[in-house]
């Protein structure tokens, strides 16, 4: 008996502890592709009123993200103001390589915002933060669109784990 | 002497830092850097040069540290140069990009010339005693901004009233993060990154100052703007390119500040970088 107990505590946990993984990965994800578009936001409105050059802009744009965005983008602040990378998309790949633990989407959203900066007039590079947006915010639909799918392995993985405990239990 | 070396050395490609570090720490007035060319240093003693040609990636490397990569921000690369952080002015040559019969930037540099700026506090010592206005004419790198910054600075500790300049190219008193590099004095206020027409008419109306400078008046504009400063009593100190009084007194644009004796006191510079006064009299 004591062998079926210790079997369905293994199998809740360990079912439990991949849905709570899951979860919390998604959520942290969206709440970074946010802050992204939030701080996208920002960029342009400081790049429009006042000109502020890349390195003193991601400062503070750092100022305005939390967690992995925050300490990334810190990365990329040092990395321009280092100025030994060629190009700002290579500052940004230096510093997204020092934050391994981002989220894919996240990391893909900053290499986009790389390739963007850095290369045109104030007019190109608007136009460079309004890609890089609609990148980010096709990123979110998909994450946002993925939910129902998610919900579904969610509820399989339920039913397989109420199966298993059945099992186990019987 | 005082120089922001570090900040300069920063905006070199990486194979080339530590040579130029080495050779030309003390000395380095100019670097100049031209695609598949070496490096070529020009100090005080002559020209010496690396061995490693200089590339197209190496020039673009240089225009983007210079910028910060932020072209934006690099609006002057219209008039073939950029103020770096320290006050290092980068000339760029190459082909230029015109919109509406006007240069907007240069594509595919050819060629870069970097000059170093460096502070030598105590040059203006023996110019103190001209109190008016003080015009400092000389050649290209003769030493114009290093004395009127100087002098800006000695005006601004030892006389009441405050000094604002206006430093169009950022060179005089360069700014990082909104702190001079150099010492400009207690009581100098700095407005940069402005023409020298805007500039003048807004820090008159606004700051109320007892004399205003401003480096290197070429054109029209930046002399009209001084006519209309220097008769409002207000004394003025600035620079220009000539050769000297007779090179001034032949460049139409110099003209009416001459005429109508704007300038009290005219310091020429001479080629081992000492000066000379002499008084404007027509």
């Amino acid at each position: 008996m004591s062998i079926k107990l210790i079997g369905a505590v293994l199998v809740i946990a360990a079912s439990g502890g991949f849905g709570i993984t899951i979860a919390a990965s998604h959520r942290r994800e969206v709440k970074y592709l946010r802050q992204l578009l939030a701080i996208l936001d920002y960029m342009e409105c400081e790049l429009q009123y006042r000109l502020t050059p890349l390195p003193q802009l991601c400062k503070q744009s750092a100022l305005e993200a939390s967690g992995l965005l925050k300490t990334a983008l810190q990365a990329f602040s040092t990395e321009l103001e280092n100025q030994v990378s060629p190009d700002v998309s290579s500052c940004m790949t230096a510093a997204v390589s020092h934050s391994p633990e981002l989220p894919t989407h996240t990391k893909s959203c900053l290499l986009c915002l790389g390739q963007s900066l850095g290369k045109f007039d104030l007019q190109g590079q608007l136009k460079g933060l309004e890609y890089a947006r609609q990148f980010c915010r096709e990123k979110l639909e998909m994450l946002e669109n993925n939910k129902e799918v998610r919900l579904r392995s969610y509820q399989t993985l339920c039913l397989c784990a109420g199966a298993a405990l059945a099992i186990l239990l019987i | 002497m005082r120089c922001a070396w570090q900040e300069f050395i920063q905006l070199l490609p990486l194979w080339m830092r530590k040579d130029v570090d080495t050779l030309g720490k003390d000395e380095l007035q100019e670097l100049r850097l031209r695609v598949r060319l070496p490096p070529e240093l020009v100090t005080i003693s002559g020209s010496l040069w690396l061995r490693r040609n200089v590339s197209a990636e190496d020039l673009s490397f240089v225009m983007n540290a210079t910028s910060q990569y932020s072209p934006w921000a690099a609006s002057t690369l219209r008039n073939g140069y950029i103020t770096a952080a320290g006050g290092h002015r980068i000339g760029v040559c190459g082909e230029a990009v015109i919109h509406d019969g006007l240069m907007s930037g240069i594509r595919n540099p050819f060629s870069v010339c970097m000059r170093v700026a460096r502070d030598f506090p105590g040059i203006a010592n023996a110019a103190q005693c001209y109190t008016g206005s003080v015009l400092i004419v000389g050649k290209p790198g003769s030493g114009k901004t290093t004395l009127l910054r100087d002098l800006i600075r000695q005006r601004s500790e030892d006389r009441e009233g405050s000094v604002v300049v206006v430093d169009e190219r950022g060179e005089l008193f360069p700014l990082i993060h909104g702190t001079s590099c150099f010492p400009a004095g207690k009581r100098t206020d700095i407005m940069t990154n402005c023409t020298k027409t805007q500039g003048i008419s807004t820090v008159l109306r606004t700051m109320g100052p007892a004399c205003i400078a401003v480096d290197e008046i070429t054109e029209q504009a930046d002399c009209d703007a001084l006519m209309r400063a220097g008769w409002s009593g207000v004394s003025l100190l600035a620079t220009a390119h000539a050769g000297g009084r007779t090179d001034l007194l032949r460049r139409p644009a110099y003209q009416p500040i001459i005429e109508s004796k704007l300038f009290d006191t005219l310091l020429v510079m001479q080629p081992d970088k000492s000066w000379r006064a002499e008084r404007i009299l027509l």
